[in-house]
C-alpha cells in the first residue's frame, strides 16, 4: 500500500455540541466520521443548560436537531461509553485503540423507553466525593443539624421536612448545612438545591429579624397592593426579596395570605395588618423599630 | 380521657350545664388581623374586674363577614344570639355593661338587620354550619353539634359499598377545581387491587383570593377529620395525609390539636369507636408553590421529590403516594361528607342544579361592600352573590367584572351576571368554578392589568417542565406588559390568542392547560380596553402607570395640604391657601395623594 495516500476517515473525540458540529461538517464533506464520547450518550454538557449566551436561545432547541442528525447520518458512526487508550501513527495514518466499557444492555434491542431507569432499586448515588469537601460546621450548628436529622429519622421522603425545620430555626438555608444534609440523607446535592430553590418559603440568603410579607394576591391586587409594595420598597430602601442593611427587615411579595376580606394585607414578623394604606406604613414599621430599640437598651442595661 | 363508644357521643351532646351567658370572640386569621386579640384581652379584663356569675368567654373561627371584623356574638340564656360588629374598646365596655350584665342589647353596635338579612339570609350553611359557633379547639363542642355522628353511622351501620353509593347518589363533586364526582373517585380507588390505600386532603389552597379551606380548618377542623375517616372506611385506606399550605400557621395548629383530641377520644387511630377500624392522619406542611395543589405534584412533594406534575394515567387512584392507590380530595369536599352521610343523599341532592348538587363556599372579595365567605346553593346567580350578599360595589362605583376560578379562571362581565352558577355554566362562559374565589372588580380595575397580573403569577409558578407553559406564559406576560406600558402593537391581540392556544394544547398539567384563560376571557369580553391601550395609548380605568397622569381639580381642592405632606418626592406645590398643583415631571405616580385626599380632588387621567 502506498504510505503517502491518506485515509478518508476522521475520529472526533468528544461528542458535545462542538464535537457533533465538527462531525456533521466533516461527514457532509464526504468523510467517514467516528464520533467518540466517554459518556454513555453523546450530547455533553449543553443539555443541562437552560439558555445560551448571547441570544438566550433554549439549549435543547439548538442541540436536539444535531443529535438526531448525528444519529441518522450515514457517514457518522457513534461510539459511546468508550475511552481512548492509545494513538499511534502520523497525520493521514492514525490507528487508535479504544477501551469500550461494558453497557450490560443490548443496544440493538433497547428502545430507550426508560422503564428500567424508573425501576432500578439503586438510587441516589451521591455524585460528589463522599467525605472530602464537606465544610466544617460550628459546634452549635452541628448540634442543631444532628438534632433536626435525628427527629426526621425513619420518615419516608424526609428532605422537605428537614429543609422546613432548618428554615424554621435559621430563617434561611445556610449552604454549608445543605451540604451536610445531602451527605447524611445520601441525596445528590443537586436535588437538595432543586427543592431549596423551588419553594417560595425557602431563601438561600440570610433574612432580617422581621420578614415583611406584602400580599399580591388577586383580591389585594385589585385593591392597590402593588402601590403598597412600591411604598414599602421606597420606605425601606430595598427591593422585594432583599434585606435591610441593619438586618432588621426582609421584604417579600407573596400571593394571598388567606385574609382576602381585609385586602390589602401585609404581615410583619407574623402579625397580620389588614386594609393597609400607603400613609399608614411608617407607623407600622415604627412599632417594630421601637421594639428593637427597647430590646437593645435592655441588653445594654 | 377514655376512648369513646358510639353511644357516648349522645352523652357528650346531651344538654350541657346551660343557663349561662356565652360570649364568643371570632378569632380566625382575619379576625386576629383586625384586632380580635385585643378585644379578647379587654373582655377578660372586664370579667376579672366585675367577676360576673355564669359568663363564659369562648373563641371561635371566622364568622364569615370579614369586612366587619372584629366581631363577637353574645348569647344569653334563652335568648337569640346577637352579633356585634366593628368592635372597639369603648364599644366592648358598653356591650359588657349593658348587654352581658344588664341584659339590654346595644343596638348601635349590632350588625344592622338589612346587612344581616342580605349577607346571611341567602346563605345555606352546610360545610360552614359550625362557623363562629363552636370553639375549634374543643372537641366536645363539635360533638355537641352533631359531630362525629355521621362517622358513627358509617362505621357501625354501613358497608363500604353503601357509603360510596350514598356519596355517588348525593351528586357531590370535587370542590378543588375540576369537579370530578367524588363517589366515582372513591369507587375507582377501592376497585384498584392493592394491600394498602391512602387518602389525601388537599389543603394547599393556592388560588390567590380564595380562603375557604383555611377558614374551614381554622373554625371546624373536626369536620375534615370526620370526613376523612368516613372516606377511609369507604375506600379501605389505613392512612391519610393532610397537605397544608405553609402560609396558614393557625390552621396548622388547630388541625394538630383536633387530630390529637380525636385520637384521645378514640375517634382516630386504632380501633375507632370500638369498631375495629384503624385509620390515622398525618399533617404535612407545604412550602409555598402553587403547582403543589395539582394532585400529582402534591404527591411528589409529599414524598420529598421535586414537585413536578406527572403524566396521567396512571391516575392517583391507581398509583399515588408511594405507588399505592390514593384518593385525593379538597378540604371542602371532605368537610361535606359527614353531613351527607348523616342526612342522606336525597337531602343533599335536593339542593343545587341538574349537574351540580349541594352548596359551594365562595370567598366574595375585592371591591364589594361585604367581603367574606358565603355558602350558597349551586344555581344561585352571580347577581345575587355580588349585589344581595355582597351588598354591591364599594363607594357605589360601577360594577365591571367578577373573576372566578383563580389563575385558571376568567373574568365574567356584567352582561352575564344573571348566570346561574354551576360547573358547566361557568366553563361555558370561559371561566371555571375553581376553588371558589370570587373577586369583584369595579370600574377602576384595568382588565389588561388583571390579565398581566395573572400571567405574572403563572410564569413564576410554572414548574418549568413543559416548555410550552414555561416559555408561553413568559412571552404572554411580556406582550401584556408592553401593552400596559403603551408599547403594544395592533397585531398583539391576535398573537396572544395564538400563543394561548399553543400553551393550552401542549402543556401537561392543569396549570399550563388553563393558564391562558385569564387572557382569553379578558380579550373576549373586554377587547375594547386592549384596543384603547394599543391604539389610543390610554388606560380607561386609570391603572397602568405609563399611560396615566395625576392632576388636582382646582375646584375641589380645599388646600388642606394633606397631599403635600404625604407626597414623598415633593411633587405637589402651590401657594398656601390656594389650590395645589402636581408637577408631572417630578410625580412618580404612586397615588398616595389620591388615597389621602378627602375631597376627591385628585384626578387620574
Ligand atoms: C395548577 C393546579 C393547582 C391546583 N390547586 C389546588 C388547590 O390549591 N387545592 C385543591 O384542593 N385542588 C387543587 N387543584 C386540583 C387538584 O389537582 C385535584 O383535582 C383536587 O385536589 C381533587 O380534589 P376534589 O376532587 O375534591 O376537587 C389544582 C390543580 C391544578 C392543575
Ligand atoms: S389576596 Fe391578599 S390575602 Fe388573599
Amino acid at each position: 500500500m502506498n504510505d503517502t495516500k491518506t485515509v478518508g476517515s476522521v475520529l472526533v473525540i468528544g461528542g458535545g455540541i462542538g464535537g457533533m458540529q465538527s462531525a456533521l461538517d466533516l461527514a457532509d464533506s464526504g468523510f467517514k466520521v467516528y464520533l467518540l464520547d466517554s459518556a454513555p450518550a453523546i450530547g455533553g454538557t449543553m443539555a443541562s443548560l437552560d439558555k445560551t449566551f448571547p441570544t438566550n436561545d433554549c439549549a435543547m432547541c439548538v442541540m436536539s436537531p444535531k443529535l438526531v442528525e448525528c444519529g441518522r447520518h450515514l457517514n457518522i458512526e457513534i461510539i459511546t461509553w468508550a475511552d481512548v487508550e492509545s494513538v499511534r501513527g502520523e497525520p493521514g495514518h492514525f490507528s487508535v485503540k479504544l477501551v469500550h466499557h461494558p453497557r450490560y444492555i443490548d443496544v440493538a434491542k433497547c428502545t430507550g423507553c426508560g422503564l428500567c431507569v424508573a425501576n432500578c432499586p439503586v438510587r441516589n448515588i451521591p455524585h460528589f466525593d463522599r467525605d472530602a469537601g464537606l465544610p466544617e460546621l460550628k459546634e452549635e450548628d452541628s448540634k442543631r443539624i444532628t438534632g433536626i436529622l435525628g427527629r426526621r429519622k425513619g420518615q419516608r421522603g424526609p428532605l422537605v421536612s428537614v429543609l422546613q425545620d432548618i428554615n424554621d430555626e435559621y430563617h434561611y438555608l445556610p449552604e454549608d448545612l445543605l451540604r451536610h444534609v445531602a451527605h447524611h440523607l445520601e441525596i445528590p446535592l443537586s436535588e437538595v438545591f432543586s427543592l431549596a430553590t423551588f419553594y417560595n418559603a425557602f431563601s438561600l440568603t440570610p433574612r432580617g429579624k422581621y420578614t415583611i410579607q406584602v400580599c399580591l394576591g388577586t383580591a389585594c391586587h385589585v385593591k392597590g397592593a402593588p402601590r403598597i409594595l412600591d411604598a414599602l420598597e421606597r420606605e425601606l430602601g430595598i427591593r422585594a426579596g432583599q434585606t435591610t442593611g441593619d438586618r432588621l427587615f426582609s421584604l417579600e411579595a407573596v400571593r394571598c395570605l388567606g385574609c382576602c376580606g381585609l385586602a390589602p394585607v401585609v404581615t410583619v414578623g407574623g402579625d397580620v395588618f389588614g386594609e393597609v394604606t400607603q400613609a399608614g406604613i411608617p407607623a407600622i414599621l415604627a412599632e417594630y423599630r421601637k421594639a428593637v430599640e427597647v430590646e437593645n437598651v435592655e441588653i445594654k442595661a | 380521657m377514655s376512648k369513646l363508644k358510639p353511644e357516648d357521643l349522645e352523652r357528650i351532646a346531651g344538654p350541657s350545664a346551660g343557663g349561662i351567658t356565652k360570649i364568643t370572640v371570632h378569632m380566625g386569621t382575619c379576625g386576629i388581623a383586625a384586632g380580635a386579640e385585643k378585644i379578647k384581652d379587654l373582655l377578660l379584663a372586664h370579667i376579672s374586674e366585675k367577676e360576673p356569675a355564669d359568663v363564659v368567654l369562648s373563641t371561635s373561627g371566622c364568622a364569615g363577614l370579614c369586612s366587619r371584623e372584629p366581631m363577637m356574638t353574645v348569647e344569653r340564656r334563652g335568648e337569640a344570639p346577637v352579633r356585634y360588629v366593628d368592635l372597639t374598646g369603648d364599644k366592648i365596655r358598653k356591650i359588657f355593661d349593658t348587654h352581658v350584665l344588664g341584659g339590654n342589647v346595644v343596638e348601635e353596635c349590632v350588625l344592622p338587620e338589612v346587612a344581616e338579612i342580605g349577607f346571611f339570609g341567602k346563605q345555606q350553611p352546610i360545610v360552614l354550619k359550625n362557623r363562629g359557633l363552636i370553639d375549634p379547639g374543643n372537641i366536645d363542642e363539635y360533638i355537641a353539634r352533631n359531630g362525629y355522628r355521621g362517622m358513627a353511622k358509617a362505621l357501625t351501620t354501613m358497608k363500604p359499598e353503601d357509603i360510596i353509593g350514598e356519596i355517588k347518589d348525593s351528586g357531590l363533586r370535587g370542590r378543588g377545581g375540576a369537579g370530578f364526582p367524588t363517589g366515582k373517585k372513591w369507587e375507582l380507588c377501592r376497585k384498584t387491587h392493592s394491600d394498602i390505600r391512602y387518602i389525601i386532603c388537599n389543603g394547599d389552597e393556592g388560588d390567590p383570593g380564595a380562603y375557604m379551606d383555611r377558614s374551614i380548618i381554622e373554625s371546624d377542623p373536626h369536620a375534615v377529620v370526620e370526613g376523612m375517616v368516613i372516606g377511609a372506611k369507604a375506600i379501605g385506606a389505613s392512612h391519610g395525609y393532610v397537605y397544608l399550605r405553609s402560609e396558614y400557621p393557625l390552621a396548622l395548629r388547630q388541625l394538630e390539636q383536633a387530630t390529637e383530641d380525636a385520637r384521645e377520644y378514640g375517634l382516630l387511630g386504632d380501633d375507632i369507636l370500638g369498631t375495629g377500624f384503624n385509620f390515622d392522619i398525618s399533617i404535612h406542611r407545604g412550602a409555598g408553590a402553587f403547582v403543589c395543589g395539582e394532585e400529582t405534584s402534591l404527591i411528589a412533594s409529599l414524598e420529598g421529590r421535586p414537585p413536578e406534575p406527572k403524566i396521567r394515567p396512571p391516575f392517583p387512584v391507581e398509583s399515588g403516594v408511594w405507588g399505592k392507590p390514593t384518593a385525593i380530595n379538597n378540604v371542602e369536599t371532605w368537610a361535606s361528607v359527614p353531613q351527607i352521610i348523616l342526612n342522606g343523599a336525597a337531602w343533599y341532592s335536593d339542593i343545587g342544579t341538574e349537574t351540580s348538587k349541594g352548596t359551594k363556599v365562595f370567598s366574595v372579595v375585592g371591591n364589594v361592600k361585604n367581603t367574606g365567605l358565603v355558602e350558597v346553593p349551586m344555581g344561585i346567580t352571580l347577581r345575587e352573590i355580588v349585589f344581595d350578599i355582597g351588598g354591591g360595589i364599594q363607594n357605589d362605583k360601577a360594577f365591571k367584572a367578577v373573576q372566578t376560578g383563580g389563575p385558571s379562571g376568567g373574568c365574567i362581565p356584567e352582561s352575564l351576571l344573571d348566570l346561574p352558577i354551576d360547573y358547566e355554566k361557568l366553563s361555558e362562559v370561559g371561566s371555571i368554578m375553581g376553588s371558589g374565589g370570587m373577586i369583584v372588580m369595579d370600574e377602576n380595575t384595568c382588565m389588561v392589568d388583571v390579565a398581566r397580573y395573572f400571567l405574572d403569577f403563572l410564569r413564576g409558578e410554572s414548574c418549568g417542565k413543559c416548555s410550552s407553559c414555561r416559555e408561553g406564559t413568559e412571552v404572554m406576560y411580556e406582550i401584556l406588559t408592553a401593552i400596559c406600558e403603551g408599547r403594544g402593537k395592533p397585531e398583539d391581540i391576535d398573537l396572544l390568542i395564538e400563543i394561548a392556544g399553543a400553551v393550552k394544547a401542549a402543556s401537561l398539567c392543569g396549570l399550563g392547560g388553563t393558564a391562558p384563560n385569564p387572557v382569553l376571557s379578558t380579550i373576549r369580553y373586554f377587547r375594547d380596553e386592549y384596543e384603547a391601550h394599543i391604539s389610543a395609548g390610554r388606560c380607561p380605568a386609570g391603572v397602568c402607570k405609563s399611560l396615566i397622569n395625576y392632576r388636582i381639580d382646582e375646584e375641589k381642592c380645599k388646600a388642606c395640604m394633606l397631599c403635600v405632606t404625604t407626597c414623598s418626592v415633593s411633587a405637589i406645590r402651590g401657594e398656601a391657601k390656594q389650590p395645589q398643583r402636581i408637577d408631572p415631571e417630578v410625580c412618580m405616580k404612586c397615588g398616595a395623594c389620591s388615597e389621602v385626599c378627602k375631597f376627591d380632588a385628585v384626578i387620574v387621567e
